[in-house]
């Protein structure tokens, strides 16, 4: 569906994607995980077709968006990072003025829309003006707006991101369900979890660049260790962090906490009592793709 | 690999329908936020019409002022329209461009549909057109019920003052689209808008203003719509005259049309 080789994006003197390669193929789950400023965005938006590359190739179901934008377009589902709904209109205008811009006849855009209301859960929403929506609900309804071309690929930038925990499990369920029709998505996040969630195979973004592809087992098992003990320490207190070299198998000290990767978490904390440390809290926990993040770049997903 | 790549065929309905559907989202927008534009746009012109050319024309009129054979009334409603269209011509460029580019983002959401920008234009440029055609026919009927207009010809200045309106619609979109606040709109409608509407011609001849200000005011695209429009009103067209006043409004539109597209693409395609 989507091909990249060397695929570069500039602005000005700055290299925002710095010759990336990657594949999405039909039916799956592609997931760019990064920090804010990694250039997942910008590499979105080149697949897009609304922002030329400055480098290298990409082909968009086979076609080069520099040659055949509207053609890709045409096919293409997406939710921007950026919410960009028409607050003046309903809900259901929203959809519908949209899906006019596909060429797609009135009658065949009125049947999708309400389907889709369904689907995203917002039908007894349908004549409600956007602006008071809540943002699970404008995110939901951008989706909905995002399938009523019925896309072949769909292009999620950050699509829970600035949401609550309920509003976040709404929109993943949806995605789940889309997921399991057949529709490939590609999404970015600055969430291990949604990532985990979600992808079956993602590749990490730092700084423009990839730096691992994988699915989230795969780079798990590859990066990091089993588990994760994680100690927090009263304020001031990390310089005791020192004396806990070699007791796990990577040992990341971090402003507020210190974690050690292990294969034996209760191991561990064992040890690190065995040494005299007393922090203020112990967590043992199954390693996540933001261990992996830490230990390939050494800095946090989210700051 | 970009060899593989296979030309597409662009997507089935053409750039008209694109076009067409910009337009009609526009309009569907209108139908929410008419009300609050109402006065500016209907009543404004017409609270002008009677207090400055009925009112003010009657005193104008008895001190016997030359106004090459017209009566006040019938020399400033030409004026106002013209004007009217300059102002509401400059609010559609501006305002919805803003919106669409930064205060909601519904240019980026288009952007993002098979719609090309200069399609996108030219729906948002389709709008103003329809909405300054009903506001001026609106504005000539009122001062034809007045008694403004003296000759037939009068019919087509409505017309004429579209055009003078698009000639501010298009270039006002280029403004918009390339500024980072719209501060800079606020001093154009203020330092611009504002003086080319007191000194273009509207109130009183060219001739009244300093030796050196009549030029300057010559070369407004605001004179130019006037001087169609009047002389339309009054029945008194010189075809060269009308030709240089259409040419230089049709350029001006073409010249902003571009201009637009070129900075539209750079915000919605960077
Ligand atoms: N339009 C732009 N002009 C200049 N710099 C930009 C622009 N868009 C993004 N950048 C820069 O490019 C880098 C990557 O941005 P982005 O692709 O948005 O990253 P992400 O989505 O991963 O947070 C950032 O440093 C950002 O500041
Ligand atoms: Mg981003």
């Amino acid at each position: 569906m989507v091909e990249a080789r060397g695929l570069s994006k500039r602005f000005g003197d700055f290299l925002a994607v710095d010759s990336v390669d990657f594949a999405v193929v039909a039916g799956e789950t592609f997931g760019f995980l990064g920090p804010n400023g990694a250039g997942k965005s910008s590499t979105m938006r080149m697949i897009g077709a609304v922002s030329p590359r400055a480098g290298g190739e990409l082909l968009v179901f086979g076609l080069d968006p520099a040659a055949d934008g509207p053609a890709i377009r045409q096919r293409l589902g997406v939710v921007p990072q950026q919410d960009n709904l028409d607050l003046e209109l309903t809900v259901f205008e929203n959809l519908f003025v949209y899906g006019r811009y596909f060429g797609l006849p009135a009658k065949l855009v009125r049947e999708r829309a309400q389907e889709l209301l369904e689907f995203v859960q917002l039908a007894e929403r349908r004549d409600h003006r956007v602006e008071p929506l809540s943002g699970g609900m404008k995110r939901r309804l951008t989706i909905a707006r995002a399938l009523v071309n019925a896309p072949e690929l769909m292009l999620l930038d950050e699509p829970t991101t600035g949401l609550d925990p309920q509003a976040r499990h709404a929109v993943w369920e949806r995605l789940y369900r889309l997921k399991q029709q057949g529709v490939t998505l590609v999404l970015t996040t600055h969430y291990m979890d949604e990532a985990e969630q979600l992808c079956d195979r993602l590749v990490v973004m730092d700084r423009g660049r990839i730096v691992a592809e994988g699915s989230p087992r795969e780079l798990i098992a590859r990066y990091v260790e089993r588990e994760v003990v994680e100690l927090r320490f009263a304020a001031g207190g990390d310089g005791r962090a020192g004396t806990l070299d070699g007791v796990g198998k990577r040992v990341e000290v971090l402003a507020d906490r210190v974690l050690i990767g292990t294969d034996d978490g209760d191991a561990t904390v064992a040890a690190v009592h065995a040494r005299g440390v007393e922090p203020d809290s112990v967590l043992v926990r199954r390693s996540t793709l933001e261990d992996v993040f830490l230990s390939i770049t050494g800095r946090t997903l989210v700051d | 690999m970009t060899a593989l790549a296979a030309r597409a065929p662009a997507p089935a309905p053409g750039s008209l329908y694109r076009a067409a559907m910009v337009l009609a989202w526009n309009a569907r927008t209108y139908r929410r936020t008419w009300r609050a534009t109402v006065t500016i746009s209907f009543l404004n012109p017409i609270f002008f019409l009677l207090s400055v050319g009925v009112l003010l024309g009657d005193l104008v009129d008895r001190r016997g002022a030359d106004l090459g054979g017209l009566s006040y009334l019938e020399f400033v409603a030409p004026g106002l329209l013209a004007a009217t269209a300059m102002q509401l011509g400059a609010g559609e460029g501006a305002f919805p461009v803003m919106a669409g580019l930064r205060w909601v983002r519904s240019y980026h959401a288009i952007a993002a549909t098979p719609v090309r920008v200069p399609e996108l234009l030219a729906g948002v440029l389709a709008w103003a057109c329809l909405r300054l055609a009903v506001g001026t026919v609106v504005f000539a009927a009122v001062a034809a019920a007045f008694g403004a207009f003296t000759s037939p010809l009068a019919a087509l200045a409505p017309a004429a003052a579209v055009l003078c309106g698009l000639a501010f619609a298009a270039p006002l979109a280029a403004v918009s689209a390339s500024v980072d606040s719209s501060l800079a709109l606020t001093g154009i409608f203020r330092f611009v808008l504002l003086p080319m509407f007191l000194l273009s011609g509207t109130f009183f001849p060219l001739e009244r203003l300093p030796g050196w200000l009549e030029p300057v005011a010559w070369a407004t695209p605001l004179w130019h719509g006037v001087a169609l429009c009047r002389s339309l009103a009054a029945g008194d067209v010189d075809a060269a005259a009308a030709l240089v006043h259409v040419g230089y409004l049709l350029a001006l539109l073409a010249l902003g049309a571009v201009l637009a597209t070129r900075a539209l693409e750079r915000r919605l395609r960077q």
